[in-house]
């Protein structure tokens, strides 16, 4: 009697803390994201460019109080600024962007100075900007997942030829998907929300967009 | 009790689902544009209520949009805006877990979790207006001085929820600890738990003599209630004494001391906005129809308020229920009761210290 009630009572708490702990598990910001994999000429992988388009209401809020000539206009050097506060935030979360190379981690470098803009379009703010290789690699099979671990931004392929490949040798096949395409994740999803706190602080990884290329 | 725990339960998805069908049917009726299908699976329940939010919230936009030229779409985005605060309060945050253990390890009832909910929930609201009213519309700041602004008034939330689980824990502790040696005291012999010997344990009490003359201060782990007279006494920490415990009156809900008691709470669980609200407001501002967006945020919270009062009255039955099966037995009954209301304050003292020390984000901030 007196076990089944404390078990009652743990589990309850239990529940609270997992539920705080997940706490992060809705998406703010809608990325929806194109990418380009840079090749070298000698076929090694030298980086990732990324264009990654916000949401409207994003976009709004970003560009809150920015001064412009125009109003409603946003030039590229007006957004100059706003563009170096999203870079260095994102530095904090790895650019969200995850690579391994022949199934080892591959080490991505902050994108340098002038290699990363905002452009504003029809209301909406689109960060461009290339991670390079901290050392450029040639792999088999060259992989890479976007996704934000705390799903607070939420990351869509773009309809329209999402990935790309830029100088790839001859013979290399490109294959994505969306975390829609990913087989049947949705028990999974209930379960880790539920029951694994330990799973919470990677809860986002269940929305990665999966990029692969494979190369002779 | 176990009954009416799920159906409260039943109704609330059934609620949900409703209230989803009727969104989906709003879009076409309204011509607002369709959001795109959410990326996530489309079973499970936590998936399913996180699909649902993220739709509502992308549609929020293009309603608010609407409305410039077509004044019906604002019933859409009302309409979008108390789902969205049902759904999205759902999802993990908006202080349900707080609210919900400061009720249990307070004797409290589930109107007053109710009371807690909804006024915390205004509370946030209110926040979310005043924020972008005074930094957009007042001093035209950025996004990152918004951003700023918020994570300040984020530590302080947290703190004041950490404080207020530190003083459940001290008040709840010495209850415990008295409990424990009436307990060691008097082996239990089966009589009725109203009859709790630690009644005259002087441990137990908490004769704090300042309440004659803020008394208010007193009374926020009170853990029972008495009628208005015994609060002019001194505070009496009747710390074993639970079968005391009864229903509200109602001058206690609406007395002085009745509402400032969960004064912490509120301030500490609705001092926070929400950032979908903020979002939403200045996206608003942005279309030059701050009203709609102001309209918007306080139907959000009324949704937010209803789920988490929702969780919240669920906890305070979980409370009964246990209370009802501890009943029977009255002493280790009673020490197990005092137990709960211990673990319940330090969940609280670490959601508050979690919280503040960054190892639990509660939503971020647009910070990027």
């Amino acid at each position: 009697m007196m076990q089944k009630l404390l078990g009652l009572i743990g589990g309850a708490l239990a529940g609270l803390l997992v539920a705080g702990t997940a706490a992060s598990a809705h998406p703010h910001v809608f990325v929806t994201m194109k990418s380009e994999v840079v090749y070298a000429p000698d076929g090694s992988v030298t980086g990732i460019r990324h264009a990654w388009s916000f949401d409207d209401m994003f976009s709004s809020y970003s560009t809150q109080g920015l001064e412009s000539k125009e109003k409603g206009v946003f030039t590229r050097e007006e957004l100059a600024p706003l563009a170096e506060v999203n870079v260095t935030s994102l530095k904090e979360y790895d650019f969200f962007t995850y690579a391994k190379a022949d199934g080892k981690k591959v080490d991505l470098a902050d994108p340098a100075g002038g290699a990363y803009w905002l452009e504003y379009k029809d209301s909406v703010l689109t960060l461009n900007f290339t991670l390079p290789l901290k050392k450029p690699v040639k792999a088999k099979d060259f992989s890479f997942e976007i996704y934000d671990p705390s799903y607070f931004v939420d990351f869509g392929l773009a309809e329209k030829e999402p990935v790309t490949l830029a100088h790839a040798p001859t013979g290399c096949t490109l294959s994505f998907k969306g975390p829609k395409d990913t087989a049947a994740p949705s028990a999974k999803l209930g379960e880790s929300f539920f029951n694994n706190p330990a799973n919470a602080d990677n809860w986002g990884a269940q929305f990665a967009n999966k990029i692969a290329v494979k190369c002779p | 009790m176990r009954g009416r725990v799920f159906v409260v339960g039943g109704l609330t998805l059934v609620g949900m689902l409703l209230v989803a069908g009727i969104l989906d049917g709003a879009y076409a009726q309204f011509g607002a544009p369709r959001p795109p299908a959410a990326q996530v699976p489309d079973t499970g329940i936590a998936g399913w209520i996180i699909a649902k939010q993220a739709e509502f919230y992308r549609a929020m936009s293009g309603t608010i949009r609407a409305a410039k030229t077509d004044g019906s779409a604002v019933w859409t985005l009302l309409g979008l805006s108390f789902a969205y605060g049902i759904f999205h309060a759902a999802g993990p945050g908006h202080g349900k877990a707080v609210i919900s253990s400061y009720l249990v390890a307070n004797e409290e009832t589930w109107r007053r979790g109710i009371a807690l909910s909804f006024t915390s929930a205004i509370l946030q609201a209110i926040t979310a207006v005043v924020v972008v009213g005074i930094a957009a519309i007042l001093l035209g700041a950025t996004a990152s001085t918004m951003n700023t602004g918020v994570k300040w008034i984020e530590i302080i939330s947290y703190a004041l929820i950490a404080l207020l689980g530190a003083r459940l824990l001290w008040v709840k502790g010495r209850g415990f600890v008295a409990a424990l040696r009436s307990q060691r005291s008097t082996p239990a012999t089966g009589t009725p738990a109203v009859a709790a010997p630690a009644h005259h344990d002087h441990a137990a009490h908490d004769h704090s003599h300042h309440g004659h003359a803020h008394h208010s201060h007193a009374h926020d782990e009170k853990p029972h209630v008495h009628g208005p007279g015994c609060e002019h006494d001194h505070d009496h920490e009747h710390a074993s004494a639970w079968g005391h415990a009864h229903g509200p009156e109602p001058q206690e809900l609406a007395g002085p001391g009745g509402w400032r008691r969960g004064l912490t709470a509120i301030v500490a669980v609705g001092l926070r906005p929400c950032s979908g609200a903020i979002l939403v407001l200045v996206f608003a501002l942005a279309q030059g129809l701050f009203w709609a967006g102001v309209a918007a945020t306080f139907v959000m919270a009324l949704g937010t308020a209803i789920t988490v009062a929702i969780i919240a009255t669920l906890a305070v039955g979980a409370k009964s229920l246990a209370r009802k099966i501890a009943g029977g037995r009255s002493g280790y009954g009673m020490l197990a009761m005092r137990g709960v209301e211990v673990l319940a304050s330090v969940v609280v003292l670490v959601f508050g210290v979690a919280l503040l020390a960054g190892y639990m984000v509660s939503e971020r901030m647009v910070g990027f």
